[in-house]
């Protein structure tokens, strides 16, 4: 009893309970209740996507699990602790990139560690390997500007990864790519994982994407968001879009999900 | 590439006939010579420019009269921009100390530099340090105003990325809100330039004893219309040169803004 309490408490490493987050309506007053009694544990090293339809809070969640907000009831922890602030630990990848235009992709790539003070060899070589890692060999020097939607998305990633943290938070990455890059990264996505094994979280609202990447999707409900089903996706890798067991499983969850406009 | 070399030189030739256009028309109306007594032809203009480099107007040859105005307006310059942008993007960054600066700076902001000059003349005499002064406040207050609103204006997730990397405070100041903020800084200096160049213009025509103002206000004095124009277009020449090198400078530090460079 003991042993098996110690490893759940192992396996999970973070851990939502009874979280609730509300914003103030500016204009009409009153308050706007955009997440109610969520619980999720997230499961150390697994590819968790968090699905749910547009609008209706991922981000809010994401935020809140980095440490950008505070939930307004509840709490999140990670390996037991608190969460209070951004942290090192947790990396995140933006929906709208977020990478510094100023900086080159090695700059960029490097940025958290010569933050702590990493010297220069060190750093170069470590960013390095997740620039390679990410397919973005001959860009180092480039700045954000020169290169495409879908590169720009790759510094995101190693920039991330490069910092070593224990759990990348990923924020719809592929939202604002084309269909076929889309799908390209879908599978490099899969690739750096199985590379660097971490705890991803996920979100998106594209239920191919979701089923295609997922170890475990957790379908998020309309605001006030909370957790609506939960699916282990055990389909082997690599996955195909028309495999009948895929279009089952795409199936039972769009029946499940709420539909907005 | 042979088309873009083209379009230049179209360009060009637009230029040089709109200068060509002007000066024929100012050759022609100089040629009635009623119309000459207030006003010399334009070779009569350029003539006197050379001669002036050779032959001293007051106590200095031009070249001398040049780099005494010049002098004034660095020392101004170079002293509201180092000022300037770390008042603007301390007010922009750090919200205390905003609220303590803002409302005094928008005060004081509106103020044109010329109602200034009395009260300069009274503090710091008529010496080089009044002319220093005007410059300064000529160039400070666009360079605080646009040092302030970069620094006011960094996008969200941008500082979010950094804080997850592990950036703290001090680094956030240097290594994001600075950067940030060299556009708008740029911006800031562009305005800066030509406010500081018209000052140091405007405080030689007040009180002085060499540089181009004084060229022009002793023009004035002694009824002397070609002076007067030798002046104005080296105050125009010199003025044009200054931008362009400052959009040089503002190329260089901003190039990961601008595509294709």
């Amino acid at each position: 009893m003991q042993m098996e309490q110690t490893r759940k408490i192992e396996k999970n490493i973070i851990t939502l309970e009874h979280v609730d987050k509300e914003f103030e309506k500016v204009k009409e007053g009153g308050v706007f209740e955009v997440v109610k009694d969520l619980n999720i544990k997230v499961r150390e090293n697994e590819f968790l996507v968090l699905f749910g339809p547009g609008q209706c809070g991922k981000t809010t969640i994401l935020n809140m699990i980095a440490g950008f907000e505070e939930p307004t009831a509840g709490t999140i922890r990670m390996k037991g602790e608190k969460i209070n602030g951004p942290d090192p630990s947790r990396g995140m990848v933006f929906q709208n990139l977020a990478i510094f235009p100023w900086l080159t992709v090695m700059g960029n790539v490097e940025y958290g560690l010569r933050m702590k003070g990493v010297d220069k060899k060190t750093r170069r070589e470590k960013a390095q390997y997740y620039i390679d890692l990410v397919g973005l060999k001959g860009f180092e020097n480039h700045y954000p500007i020169q290169i495409s939607g879908g590169m720009k998305q790759r510094v995101g990633i190693a920039r991330a990864y490069c910092n070593e943290p224990d759990v990348i938070l990923m924020d719809e990455p592929f939202g604002a790519l084309d269909a076929q890059t889309r799908y390209l990264m879908q599978d490099e996505i899969i690739r750096i994982w199985e590379a660097e094994k971490r705890t991803v979280i996920f979100v998106t609202n594209n239920i191919e994407e979701a089923v295609y990447v997922a170890d475990r999707i957790i379908v998020i409900r309309n605001c006030p968001t909370n957790v609506k089903a939960e699916y282990e996706i055990n389909l082997p890798r690599p996955r195909s879009y028309i495999d009948p067991d895929f279009l089952k499983l795409r199936r039972e969850i769009n029946n499940v999900v709420d539909h907005t406009l | 590439m042979l088309e873009r070399k083209a379009k230049m030189w179209q360009k060009i030739a637009a230029a040089a006939v709109s200068f060509a256009l002007l000066i024929l028309i100012w050759q022609l109306a100089a040629m009635n010579p009623q119309f000459s007594q207030v006003m010399p032809g334009p070779f009569a203009v350029l003539q006197k420019f050379f001669v002036s480099f050779v032959e001293p107007i007051g106590k200095n040859v031009m070249l001398q009269h040049m780099l005494i105005t010049l002098s004034r307006w660095a020392a101004g310059f170079i002293a509201a921009t180092i000022l300037g942008i770390a008042l603007g993007l301390t007010m922009g960054w750090y919200r205390g100390f905003e609220a303590f600066m803002r409302p005094l700076f928008e005060l004081v902001r509106p103020i044109p530099t010329l109602a200034w000059i009395p009260l300069v003349i009274l503090w710091c005499g008529i010496g080089e340090l009044a002319k220093y002064v005007l410059v300064f406040i000529g160039a400070f207050m666009s360079i605080v105003q646009n040092a302030y609103h970069g620094a006011k204006s960094v996008d969200r997730t941008i500082v979010n990325a950094a804080r997850m990397l592990g950036c703290n405070d001090r680094q956030m100041f240097f290594t994001i809100v600075i950067p940030a903020s060299v556009p708008a800084i740029s911006a800031g200096l562009q305005i800066g330039v030509a406010s500081a160049w018209s000052s140091v213009v405007a405080a030689e025509l007040v009180r002085s004893s060499s540089g181009v103002g004084w060229i022009v206000v002793t023009g004035q004095q002694n009824n002397n219309m070609t002076q007067i124009l030798v002046g104005i277009l080296v105050i125009a020449v010199i003025g044009l040169l200054l931008a362009l090198l400052i959009r040089r400078v503002e190329d260089v530090l901003c190039r990961w803004n601008k595509r294709g460079r």
